[in-house]
């Protein structure tokens, strides 16, 4: 009997399944035979207004006597280009691969041009209706030749800029480790201060890119939202399962090494079993508080090793476009902003009493600086307007990941967590930590 | 424990200082190696882009050249155009008397039928604009009679704007072109006397002005005297321009409707022999205009009223609607650039060349379009990279040749 029930249950689920898949797809038929009669001929009913051709100019780069301006189609339809001038007056060039654009295609305009170093030009070019769609460099400077030369430049840059502050900024760990409560927590707040600064700084430089270069064809600031988003669920979904793991593995070592007094209690007498749990419990909350601040600690690393990422990018773009010129000053600026970016790694692992080995330190200072220099590299010898922004998305939402982690940490270890939050010390940290951002900021000339 | 992580830090500091600057000092090393790298480079590259089509910037000798596996962007060369504006070769020389026969009162007539279209052109290589023409050309066919003659005009619109033709000169008022307009599909006979003698113009007077001027709708009218000028080479140039977006300032500039045409086609002529030049200028927007003549001055007969010359010059500057006729002749064969001296309207595409020669027989017209000549195109490299070095070399001269042929012998 029972058997047969479950016969006839799984009969009912197996129609039901089918039936689903049907119910499913009847909306996806109906809608591709909407499809097919929309686009099928005779439709030019619905064809209101003239669709305007669309092309930007993404990029611009200055070579030995020519500029290269890479262009894409973003318009509603192909576009056949017709004339490149350079400042509005006709030059004959080269277009790469072909003429004809079809829609997001893009190409390489080549135009002879003796071109002078340091001042303004502006590219356009004019699709075959008559339209013409120019950009504007504010200041000519020789694009970057991928040669061990320049990758080496970058690579200098990128360690002044990225490596060296992040590990001046881990020179504070012991200071950090010293502190009082309350003044811990005040250097806490105040990393996630100038966490705060980084992300919503990231936000808007990608916004200025989105702007700047890129066509609204490709809805660049939802883009940036939704990356962010998705860059803050995804991390934070899978550091809670990096904490979980650590907790985990820290279990299993310490249930190894107390096997044998635990499964002697348990065995010996029913009455004692409360004193083993509670001190399951107790260890368990160690070990939770030791791997937490690593876990948040590697997160900031990573989360600022994309920011600085990000931050290569824009400084071997600017290289590339000619839009800054790199000073000592320059440099030093950004010295100074991302020295602080260590005392962020340092301050969630003074306080959790762990051993942290320097080794540790050091790879995590790496995880940070590093990807300056790689950002440096790509943004130098690669720019792409949409990844900068995405590589800006993926940093911001890594940084809000980041505070968002330690003020969940930090509240969670209070016996009032909104108090703990709200406290003179958290306070005035976070926005101490803004102000030291902005004001190093001002180092920085954009 | 935490003073030893600090020296180990530290020493973490100092390490990658020394390689901060052991790569700096490397980069500089590696500058000398790629200077050296660079040649065997471009070496190499040669050989692997020998058959790629070369573009040649600038309309000047010896101007940078990069060599593509695309497709070539060519503002300057008209060769292989489809819907051209007109025919600069054929207009320029091109009058038309019209349907001639004499009255009754033993006064000759010329009959003209104009039609006034709508039609899609290039006005530049690759760029299309819609425009408005006469007899599907812009500019419209020029129009000649004699003093005293009878000019009869058969307007008929077949454009989707109503147009009139309001031609320069004496003559009745409902003969003015102003107040009768003539609606699409509509047709209206001008009537009028050719009178006074001198070189006049004909656009449509419809409202917004601007609008029926810069879409194309004008051409030349001549009256000639009774006693005729002395015989010479004649022909018209017009000065205009296209505002293919739109946006009430001209991206191109043309003598004869197609930018940069006659430096392709160089305008053949005859050393010592007489040339008259019927010029006008029915450039909209810009304030002004202006034709300058390279190596050689000319005898100015503005709005060609007079059969004394007003001035012996190289250079003439006209605002909208005003024209002169221009006598001159060469003493030196050879090609001379003629232009706008409003550089700017040179460079987008208001730039000719006369080529004179010692007699009929050489140089030909083909030698110009294929590059074979000195002047025209510029030096062609074998490819990009000889082409750089060679600039690199010559850069200076290169571009003061650019310069002057631009800008003109100032």
């Amino acid at each position: 009997m029972e058997s047969d029930e479950n016969r006839i249950d799984r009969n009912n689920r197996k129609t039901s399944r089918k039936k689903m898949i049907v119910i499913a797809l009847i909306p996806l038929i109906v809608l591709s035979g909407m499809l097919v009669f929309l686009l099928g001929p005779g439709m030019s009913i619905l064809n209101i207004g003239i669709p305007l051709p669309e092309i930007t100019i993404e990029k611009i780069e200055f070579q030995n006597d020519k500029i290269v301006a890479f262009i894409r189609n973003t318009g509603p339809e192909g576009v056949e280009v017709a004339q490149a001038d350079i400042n509005d007056r006709m030059i004959p060039a080269a277009i790469e691969p072909s003429k004809t654009l079809s829609r997001l295609a893009e190409a390489k305009v080549i135009v002879p041009f003796s071109w002078i170093a340091g001042v303004p030009y502006e590219v356009g070019i004019t699709s075959s209706d008559g339209t013409r769609f120019s950009k504007s460099v504010e200041a000519a400077a020789l694009a970057p030749t991928p040669n061990v030369q320049q990758a080496s430049y970058f690579a200098l840059i990128g360690i002044y800029v990225g490596v060296i502050p992040v590990l001046i900024g881990l020179l504070w760990f012991p200071f950090i480790k010293r502190l009082g409560m309350n003044k811990y927590k005040f250097f806490l707040s105040l990393t996630a201060g100038l966490l705060v600064f980084l992300g919503i700084d990231a936000l808007i430089e990608s916004n200025g890119i989105v702007a700047e270069n890129i066509a609204g064809a490709f809805n660049g600031q939802v883009l940036i939202v939704m990356i962010t988003i998705i860059t803050f669920l995804v991390l934070l979904y899978t550091s809670e399962k990096l904490v979980d793991r650590a907790i985990m593995k820290s279990d299993a070592n310490s249930s190894k090494s107390n096997l044998v007094t635990y499964h002697s209690s348990s065995s010996s007498s029913s009455s004692t079993t409360k004193d083993p749990q509670k001190q399951q419990q107790q260890q368990q909350q160690q070990q939770q508080q030791l791997a937490k601040p690593f876990a948040i600690a590697m997160m900031i690393a990573i989360g600022i090793g994309l920011h600085n990422f990000g931050e290569g990018l824009a400084i071997g773009a600017a290289v590339l476009l000619g839009e800054v010129a790199l000073s000592t000053f320059l440099i030093v600026g950004f010295t100074l902003h991302n020295t602080t970016e260590g005392l962020a790694i340092v301050a969630p692992m003074a306080k959790s009493g762990g051993k942290v080995t320097i080794q540790k330190l050091i790879v995590m200072g790496l995880i940070a600086g590093v990807p300056t220099i790689i950002g440096a590299w790509i943004g130098g010898f690669l720019y792409s307007p949409i990844a900068a922004i995405i590589f800006l998305s993926i940093g911001a939402g890594a940084i809000f990941q980041v505070v968002f982690s330690i003020t969940s940490w930090m509240s969670s270890n209070a016996s009032e967590p909104r108090k703990a939050l709200l406290s003179t010390p958290m306070i005035a940290g976070f926005t101490v930590g803004m102000i030291i951002m902005y004001g190093t900021s001002l180092l920085i000339p954009s | 424990m935490s003073r030893s992580k600090i020296i180990l830090i530290a020493i973490l500091l100092t390490g990658s200082l020394t390689t901060a600057f052991a790569i700096s000092f490397l980069s500089e090393v590696s500058v000398v190696v790629a200077q050296n790298n660079n040649n065997v480079f471009s070496k190499e590259e040669e050989k692997t882009t020998t058959k790629e089509t070369i573009v040649t910037g600038g309309h000047g000798t010896g101007y940078n050249t990069v060599s593509t596996t695309g497709d070539v962007l060519d503002s300057i060369n008209a060769d292989e155009r489809t819907d051209l504006t007109i025919d600069p070769m054929k207009y320029l020389r091109e009058f038309n008397y019209g349907k001639v026969s004499t009255t009754d009162n033993g006064i000759r007539l010329h009959e003209f039928t104009i039609i006034a279209q709508d039609k899609n052109l290039e006005v530049s290589p690759g760029v299309f604009m819609d425009a408005w023409t006469f007899n599907g050309t812009i500019p419209g066919p020029t129009i000649r009679a004699t003093e005293g003659d009878l000019v009869k005009i058969n307007f008929i619109n077949n454009g989707s704007k109503p147009h009139t033709m309001h031609f320069h000169g004496i003559h009745q008022s409902q003969m003015d072109g102003v107040f009768e307009i003539i609606a699409p599909g509509g047709s209206f006979t001008y009537e009028f006397t050719a009178e006074p003698f001198g070189l006049f113009l004909y656009h449509c007077h419809m409202q917004p002005l601007e609008e029926h001027i810069s879409k194309g709708l004008y051409g030349v009218y001549i009256v000639d005297p009774k006693t005729p000028r002395p015989p010479a080479d004649e022909m018209v140039m017009v000065m205009n321009g296209y505002d293919n977006d739109f946006d009430t300032e001209n991206n191109f500039y043309t003598v004869n409707g197609i930018p940069n045409y006659y430096m392709h086609h160089p305008i053949q002529i005859e050393k010592d022999k007489l040339i008259r030049v019927y010029l006008v200028n029915i450039l909209e927007f810009d304030q002004i205009n202006n034709f300058h003549l390279h190596a050689n001055l000319f005898h100015l007969y503005r709005t060609g009223t007079s059969l004394t010359p007003n001035e012996y010059t190289d250079m003439i500057t006209f605002s909208q609607g005003e024209r002169a006729i221009l006598e001159l002749s060469y003493k030196y064969p050879g090609p001379y650039m003629f232009h706008a001296h409003k550089t700017e309207f040179a460079e987008k595409g208001w730039t000719g060349l006369f080529l004179v020669k010692e007699d009929q027989s050489e140089p030909d017209v083909t030698a110009f379009k294929k590059g074979e000549n000195a002047v025209y195109p510029p030096e062609i490299g074998n490819n990009t990279f000889t082409t750089q070095t060679k600039t690199k070399d010559s850069q200076s001269a290169a571009v003061v040749s650019y310069g002057e042929a631009s800008q003109g012998g100032s």
